[in-house]
């Protein structure tokens, strides 16, 4: 009894602090900065954002991002200047709007595909009723303790 | 006769025994003829040492400065220090893969030597895999695609000298040697699953023959990857370690299939189920090596590890395409003789929890290649220039990556077949509590990302179901054995050290986690321009520019930032400096860390005044736990040498059959 008391106390605990940490806060401006240029490409390095390039290149596009974002433009507003100027290619993270969509999809299909084929191979019903072995299973187990031993001698 | 001349004929000579070996383990394997073995194996002995002897002449003449060879000159200066001179050995194609090539002898030797003497009959089949891999690299090395000692008619006097980045850090010694001897050695389990299909065995053998080979490659390519990390941390000069790059990602997906594969491998063992999967496993682990290396060396994808273009790229295709169809045609024409024996227990059992786990382990291999190739695709097909970087993957990989640390905590804590609740509840009373605990950490440092978050809450639950196992086991050995717990402690992995030794495993895994959110989630960065004497403030640490000044080498010239730091109880002296080759076209960064167990201090001269020195742009970045990136590597090198160490011998009454045991009295 004090076991699941424990474990519901716990997962309580858990679900709390996730949303604390998830409530919405209103990001400073240094913040938006980071937020946006991590996901632009630097344009003169092999694939490292503009916020993690010390290259010239990026550090003039931070100054930019920094000056759009003093002048009150938004997040997509920003985005969308940088894609007119580059193209697609400047977003690290391809939309998911486009036709390049299917590299999100693919993942998540992945997923559902292997758990469904998983699922299939794993015996129904629930946990092992009973906690008391039966004679075969006894046996069973004798017979696994050994081939254990034997592997891990 | 020069040692180009000699390495020259030792690959030539090399060549014509493996060719031989192959022929001679394939008969020995088919008549089960002793002699055709005896010379194979002579073949793979003298096979080996003549790579070596061949690898040992390139370095020699890297270190003499022989720029009569081609690759010499491209490579190397007489500037070049002595140790960035050897280390040449790797730093571009022909010369990795020479010792590639090397490894590989040395693997086949092996199996030659050592494996034939086991099981004989697969082993030798494996033999003539081996020796059929070992050509093709062979006659790479001999070939113009990748011959490494190419002469020029006339020898510069001086050579171009190694790429910049190659000679910036000593970790260049390490890493690609670990990568390749991990990349390397997972072409031995394949050989033995390929000659268990050829032969038709059906059984598992081969895969308790090769467990611990799986283990130690999959060991080394682990670490070679952490150790990849932390050059990249030390030389690119970007604050990072890891940047989703093609080459990156190469490593890391053969990685990925390997440590499912180390997970599958014990449901066979000890359900005897799974079977085909094992076997696709292996073959996807050793297919995606030899990927890795096609995308790295053929020019596809645009990467800092890129190799000059050559005619390299079709052949390793061409191998990869071979290796696939012949694999996969086996596996299906062998399918009907891999019956598994039995099925996998309720969801709450351990085969299930492995089951689940090499899903999402396929799933993020799977992810990596597809935003690897997805831009080449993309392109190919419609024009379409996009990019898929860091944002895409760490979107996609962290989820995936958080699954899997839930996972390694519940997998070990349930039986197999399945749990009832009592088991339960007594597997996962503490470690719950733990993970609330990991949870509040998070939040009272004041972390506010919610996979950061989950991490740390993930990371206690898996630290604590570790704990209380090793509790259990030397409590168990305590009452059992009258040991102390000390000697219990070292019993446990002297005993059943592949159980203890992964946990150990799982702790390391445990820190690279922590390492990487923590990191990620709370890096902070300024930049300024300072004259010196300057300040700039940053996370509580005050960086002061002392002096900017220029440093003369023979081999490279200087710019070196003093900076003087102070804060948060420490005080260092870091040396930033931009470093100029004259190989190379602009300057290479090369960042001043201040190493710490809580925060690593990592400093960039991002620019300064090229005429009177008299100001230098100063970037710092405030990186937190990253060091324990670098320790969590060593604990997973550290565990999965204990699980591959062979455990003492039993004692003989043990080996009484267990039908006829007494039931134990309880």
């Amino acid at each position: 009894m004090t076991a699941r008391i424990v474990i519901a106390a716990a997962l309580l605990a858990i679900a709390a602090t996730l949303v604390l940490a998830a409530r919405p806060h209103e990001a400073t401006a240094d913040e938006r900065v980071d937020r946006i240029t991590a996901e632009l490409r630097c344009p003169v390095c092999q694939g490292l954002s503009v916020k993690d390039s010390p290259s010239e290149t990026a550090r003039q596009m931070r100054d930019l991002v920094a000056e759009r974002v003093r002048e009150g433009k938004t997040d997509a507003e920003i985005e969308a200047e940088f894609r007119t100027a580059y193209g697609d290619w400047v977003l690290l993270s391809p939309p998911i709007a486009s036709w390049s969509g299917l590299v999100w999809l693919a993942p998540l299909a992945a997923v559902a595909a292997g758990v469904v084929l998983a699922t299939g191979r794993v015996r129904g019903g629930a946990a092992v009723a009973s906690a008391e072995p039966s004679a075969a299973e006894r046996a069973a187990l004798r017979e696994r303790v050994a081939r254990e031993e034997a592997a891990e001698g | 006769m020069s040692a180009g001349d000699l390495g020259a004929a030792a690959l030539r000579a090399a060549l014509f025994l493996a060719l031989w070996g192959t022929g001679a383990a394939a008969y020995a394997s088919w008549r089960r003829d002793a002699r055709a073995l005896a010379s194979a194996r002579i073949a793979a002995g003298v096979g080996f040492g003549l790579v070596v002897l061949a690898a040992v002449a390139m370095m020699f003449a890297l270190a003499t400065h022989d720029f009569r060879i081609l690759y010499v000159a491209e490579n190397n200066a007489r500037e070049t220090p002595l140790f960035y001179s050897i280390i040449g050995l790797w730093a571009a194609l022909e010369g990795s893969i020479l010792l590639w090539t090397a490894i590989l002898a040395g693997a086949t030797a092996y199996v030659a030597f050592r494996g034939t003497a086991a099981i004989p009959r697969l082993a030798t089949t494996a033999l003539v895999v081996m020796f059929a891999m070992l050509t093709f690299f062979l006659l790479l090395i001999t070939t113009p695609a990748a011959d490494p000692f190419v002469r020029l008619a006339l020898a510069p006097d001086n050579g171009n000298g190694p790429n910049a980045l190659l000679q910036n850090h000593p970790l260049m010694a390490l890493h690609p040697p670990l990568l390749y001897l991990g990349y390397v050695l997972t072409s031995v389990p394949f050989a033995y699953a390929i000659a268990s299909l050829i032969i038709g065995e059906g059984g598992d053998r081969w895969l308790i023959a090769t467990r611990r080979f799986a283990l130690v490659s999959w060991a080394l390519l682990g670490v070679g990857i952490v150790a990849g990390a932390w050059w990249s941390y030390a030389v690119l000069g970007w604050g990072g370690y890891w940047a989703w790059d093609p080459v990156e990602n190469a490593a890391i997906m053969p990685w990925l299939t390997a440590t499912a594969y180390l997970h599958s491998v014990m449901v066979e063992e000890k359900r005897r189920l799974l079977r085909t999967w094992n076997l696709a496993l292996v073959i996807a682990t050793f297919s995606l090596t030899i990927l890795g290396t096609f995308l790295t060396r053929s020019g596809v994808v645009n990467s800092v590890h890129s190799f000059t273009q050559s005619a390299i790229g079709p052949l390793l295709l061409g191998y990869l395409v071979t290796i696939l169809v012949l694999s996969v045609g086996l596996l299906l024409w062998r399918s009907g003789r891999l019956r598994d024996a039995g099925a996998v227990g309720a969801p709450l059992s351990r085969e299930a929890i492995f089951l689940f786990q090499n899903v999402i382990f396929m799933v993020a291999m799977l992810t990596v290649l597809l935003g690897t190739l997805y831009p080449l695709i993309a392109e190919a097909i419609s024009g379409a220039q996009l990019s898929i970087g860091g944002p895409y993957f760490d979107r996609v990989e962290i989820p995936l990556g958080l699954a899997l640390l839930f996972l390694m905590g519940v997998g070990p804590q349930l039986p197999w077949h399945g749990a009832s609740r009592a088991t339960l509840e007594r597997q996962f009373t503490a470690p719950l509590a733990c993970a609330a605990g990991g949870a509040l950490v998070a939040v009272a440092t004041g972390t506010t990302a919610i996979g950061a978050v989950l991490t740390y809450a993930l990371a206690a639950f898996v630290a604590a179901t570790v704990v209380q196992e090793f509790a259990r086991g030397i409590r168990a050995r305590g009452v059992l054995h009258a040991e102390g717990a000390l000697t219990a402690f070292a019993n446990l992995f002297r005993r059943s050290g592949r159980r203890y030794g992964g946990y150990v495993v799982h702790l390391g895994i445990v820190l690279v986690a922590l390492a990487i959110a923590t990191s990620q989630a709370r890096t902070v960065d300024a930049e300024r321009t300072l004259a010196p004497g300057e300040t700039l403030v940053i996370a509580g640490y005050a960086v002061r520019l002392d002096a900017l000044r220029a440093v003369h080498e023979p081999q490279r010239d200087s710019v070196v930032a003093d900076l003087e730091i102070t804060g948060n109880g420490a005080s260092s002296q870091l040396h930033p400096a931009l470093v100029q080759y004259p190989s190379s076209a602009s300057a290479v960064g090369s960042p001043g860390i201040g190493a710490g167990v809580r925060d690593d201090l990592y400093t960039i001269l991002a620019a300064y005044d090229q005429k009177a020195l008299s100001w230098a742009t100063i970037r710092m970045r405030v990186i937190p736990l990253v060091s324990w990136l670098w320790l969590g590597g060593a604990v997973v090198g550290i565990g999965a040498v204990i699980a591959a160490l062979p455990a003492p011998r039993r004692r003989i009454a043990r080996q009484v059959p267990l039908a006829e045991a007494p039931a134990p009295a309880k």
